[in-house]
């Protein structure tokens, strides 16, 4: 059972239901204070008194630190958070919350291209809201399965800009290409859904320039790395030499040695557990790094490429 | 026996379902731990603990639970029953909360690909998983939970008196090599890994 430290206790303010199979949860603090600040893309690590860890994109709006808004899907298959935020959280009830984080963060642009599918519609909603206040044009194409699953369609409505909003079950894939359009310099493409949706408008952008495209993933992208080898983890602060088996992950060995390091989706989408690397080369097996990083790594999938690796643990 | 013991009140059979209702899904949801009962075709019993995150035992509905496989020892007494035997008693526990929530019904050991997925936890999926068809359900009164104190934070003075696991083992084996404190180094190692 994953025990991780910090965090803080939020109130469960009110809980709606924005669409079929989606509720949303409104957090604030219990004595009213505000919540730490965060911005569009950002996403909160959630532990439930089940202790079941999860990760949620913010989607209230931005610059409101009177209360956090998160969305959680209903999941056919749930593991477990799902199934009871939906069955057994009630108004009133806590739960832990840590600090927003943002690994899809909204760069200034000209213009904006956002693409969500689904429950993908949360992180990319506070996006629309900032680029909407800041007057900067915009173009939302949200996919969804049926119309009923369609969320925050009210708000989306007031906000007023340009909705596609498709339902695939009656009218077919989005052709996620046609609506993109070809590249215009300054315009910033934004997109977070299902792994066939991203696949879609990775490919519609693909002639793209570099730092067009900005994704979040619900599943890691899936990538050979190829066998896993056996190295060694140096950890500077407990002072530990901690070996890495080809059959173990970085985390599930350093939590052996009792090293204490924060676990969250541990499939390298969501970034908890991040460590900062002293010396030797990380091989980034997640879905946030690339190569260029040489100062942290995600323990959950990634390793190291140099047999000994020294972190900051 | 009877004549020991003397009749229930007539209102607690009246508190035996036949199903699990509301309250008995809230008392499974949050239930981190609970004993299952089994007996093979002879009746001989094992009973056997499954403890996990809160709410590990799912409830598929009102009249289905689902039970996962986690490691364990490996001697499978429990399914070998299950195998001749399907009847079951389950006894679910909250800590700090005194009643239990006993569920009886018929068992049967399952691979199912999704079930498996649903059991998945830190990321690793439970080869079997055991599904328990419903015949009775109810809260359990909390008087020898209170009589025990089990909850009570000085109870666990306890613990200290128990010999330790390897303990139990070498004394039981008797062989030469398992030591005690080798056996408990082993354990140790073992319970590093929970899944």
């Amino acid at each position: 059972m994953m025990i991780r430290e910090g965090g803080r206790l939020l109130t469960v303010t009110e809980i709606d239901h924005p669409a079929r199979d989606i509720v949303a949860l409104h957090l604030a603090d219990p004595a009213g204070d505000p919540l730490p600040e965060w911005e569009p893309g950002a996403h909160v690590d959630v532990q439930l008194i089940t202790r079941h860890l999860r990760q949620y994109s913010l989607c209230g709006r931005p610059g409101d630190r009177s209360g956090y808004r998160i969305a959680v899907l209903r999941e056919r298959l749930s593991r477990g958070a799902s199934a009871y935020v939906h069955s057994y959280l009630r108004v009133g009830r806590q739960v832990r919350v840590w600090e927003p984080r943002n690994h899809f963060a909204l760069r200034p642009a000209e213009r904006y291209v956002f693409l969500a599918a689904g429950v993908g519609i949360t992180p990319i909603l506070p996006m629309v809201m900032r680029a909407q206040d800041a007057g900067v044009p915009w173009r939302l194409a949200y996919s969804v399965r049926t119309l009923e699953e369609a969320a925050f369609r009210d708000e989306l409505a007031q906000l007023g800009g340009e909705v596609t909003l498709r339902a695939t079950s009656t009218e077919g894939r989005l052709d996620v290409r046609e609506f993109v359009g070809a590249f215009e310099e300054g315009t910033g493409v934004y997109c977070c859904g299902s792994p066939g949706f991203v696949e879609a408008a990775e490919e519609a952008v693909a002639e793209w320039p570099a730092g067009s495209f900005h994704v979040e993933r619900f599943l890691p992208v899936p990538r050979d790395f190829g066998p896993c080898e056996p190295f060694e983890a140096v950890c500077a602060r407990s002072r530990l030499r901690v070996r890495v088996d080809a059959g173990a992950s970085l985390l599930t060995a350093l939590r052996r040695e009792g090293v204490r390091v924060a676990g969250g989706c541990l499939k390298g989408v969501c970034g908890s557990c991040a460590v900062t690397v002293l010396d030797g080369v990380p091989q980034h097996r997640d879905s946030l790094l690339t190569a260029g990083t040489v100062d942290r790594m995600h323990a959950c999938v990634s390793r190291a490429v140099t047999p000994e690796i020294v972190l900051d643990v | 026996m009877r004549g020991l013991l003397g009749e229930p009140d007539p209102e607690t059979r009246l508190k035996i379902l036949d199903h699990l209702d509301r309250n008995c899904l809230i008392f499974i949801a949050h239930s981190p731990f609970c004993c299952m009962a089994t007996a093979d075709a002879s009746g001989a019993s094992d009973c056997t603990p499954r403890g996990d995150y809160p709410g590990f035992v799912r409830a598929l509905d009102e009249r289905t639970l689902v039970i996962p496989d986690r490691l364990g020892n490996k001697l499978g007494d429990s399914f070998s029953n299950i195998a001749e035997n399907p009847h079951v008693g389950l006894l679910f526990f909250v800590p700090g909360v005194v009643e239990t929530l006993r569920v009886n019904g018929r068992a049967y050991i399952t691979d199912d690909e999704d079930l498996r997925t649903m059991l998945e936890q830190d990321d690793v999926r439970p080869e079997m998983a055991t599904l328990v068809e419903v015949d009775e359900a109810y809260l359990h009164c909390g008087r020898s939970l209170l009589r025990s104190r089990l909850w009570e934070e000085d109870m666990r003075d306890l613990a200290r008196e128990i010999p330790s696991p390897g303990t139990f083992w070498a004394d039981a084996a008797a062989t030469e090599g398992l030591d005690a404190e080798r056996l408990d180094a082993l354990f140790d190692n073992g319970y590093q890994e929970l899944y």
